[in-house]
């Protein structure tokens, strides 16, 4: 078992965030949700596309983590019905079925990352802070004299490397 | 060699593809699962080197889930090496009904996914000479625009059953899709099998069956 510094389970934040958690199958929603409420996340659980929106459009959470995979509305039709309304939250894909092709339709919908299962949940808790630190710095510069600057590299570049490995290229 | 033959090599290929596709899909959730399970035996345990008390009956509730969802993951393997198996066998005697509900097993999780569930229908096991591969290939193409315009909670059964020298497959449940034009769909994705098969693709209106007849014995 590996503890960060402080004694406490690996991936350990402590910062509170707000997450919400999207997976059609209730054991790996459970257990996943217990898994990061120990590292001090605020977890919220959904079993399917249509809850999703629901909680979504209840209230407020800092991070959505979102599978692709579910009965009736998938993760591409939540992302969709979501780019539909305008709202953006920040949204990591979490899937067994990791395509390209998918991959990069949920990042053009809006998606912040895309990982893929079995995940490392210090890698999942990382990615969480990592995408909420995003969204709070997008929020405090809505100003458009103040608006983020460009991405210095694509993030499909980065999602390519991730499902394909970072073998050599001719 | 006709023309078709090697047609009906490639839509079997693309029905490998589809269907290891999906069964890898789920080999994937099983391990997810398996992970986070034993990844938070480990929290639990960091936690009480902190002073957290362990719970004994959780740990049992986290080692019976561990245990269950390895089993599954193997019967979904066992799946999967059967399929594997059934795409190079050659032409064997077979009961129709074990055809049919290895094609169940096969489409089950994309039929979920579609909110549709399948079922083989009641009768007597009726025994055949053919490809095992080539049917589910067919049953699937079938089965696929079924999905594409079902509904929710849709039901549709499988079932066979002996005409004289002929066997007739037969699909309940289509879904608002007209029969007529799911036969005209199945009959032009499927052409080569359905030469290949020697496959009669028809309507029956009155029961709402879409019917696949073809010889008990495969003839090459």
């Amino acid at each position: 078992m590996s503890l960060n510094g402080n004694g406490n389970p690996a991936g350990w934040s402590g910062d509170q965030l707000t997450v919400l958690l999207i997976d059609d199958d209730r054991e790996y929603l459970e257990v996943l949700a217990e898994r990061l409420t120990i590292r001090g996340m605020t977890v919220t659980t959904a079993a399917s596309g249509a809850a999703a929106l629901e909680q979504l459009a209840a209230g407020y959470f800092d991070v959505t983590v979102l599978d692709l995979q579910m009965p009736e509305l998938d993760g591409l039709g939540v992302l969709e019905r979501l780019a539909a309304t305008g709202s953006t939250p920040q949204v990591i894909v979490l899937t067994g079925h990791a395509t390209v092709a998918r991959g990069v339709r949920a990042m053009q919908l809006g998606a912040a990352d895309v990982l893929e299962k079995p995940v490392d949940i210090r890698r999942l808790t990382e990615t969480i802070s990592k995408v909420a630190a995003a969204g709070q710095q997008r929020r405090q510069q809505t100003r458009p004299e103040t608006g983020p600057a460009a991405s210095p590299r694509s993030p499909l570049a980065g999602l390519f490397r991730r499902l394909f490995g970072s073998g050599k290229t001719t | 060699m006709s023309s078709y033959h090697g047609q009906v090599d490639s839509l079997g290929l693309s029905f490998f593809g589809s269907m290891t596709a999906s069964i890898s899909h789920e080999i994937k959730n099983a391990l997810a699962i398996i992970n986070e399970n034993a990844g938070l035996l480990s929290d639990l345990v960091a936690l009480s080197e902190r002073g957290r008390p362990l719970d004994p009956e959780r740990l049992k509730t986290i080692a019976s889930t561990i245990n269950r969802r390895v089993q599954n993951a193997d019967d979904i393997v066992r799946r999967l090496n059967r399929f594997a198996h059934s795409a190079n066998q050659p032409v064997v005697a077979t009961g129709i009904r074990e055809v049919l509900a290895c094609t169940i097993v096969l489409a089950e999780r994309l039929a979920t996914m579609k909110g549709v569930t399948l079922s083989l229908a009641e009768g007597e096991e009726i025994e055949v000479q053919t490809l095992p591969f080539v049917i589910e290939n067919m049953l699937w193409i079938c089965l696929k625009h079924i999905f594409l315009h079902a509904q929710e909670q849709q039901r549709v059964v499988l079932g066979a059953r002996r005409e004289g020298s002929d066997i007739v497959l037969t699909l309940h449940g289509a879904p608002t899709l007209p029969l007529e034009q799911l036969v005209t769909t199945v009959s032009g994705e499927a052409q080569p099998l359905v030469l290949f098969l020697k496959m009669q693709v028809s309507a029956d209106t009155a029961q709402d069956l879409l019917c696949l007849r073809m010889p008990l014995r495969f003839i090459e």
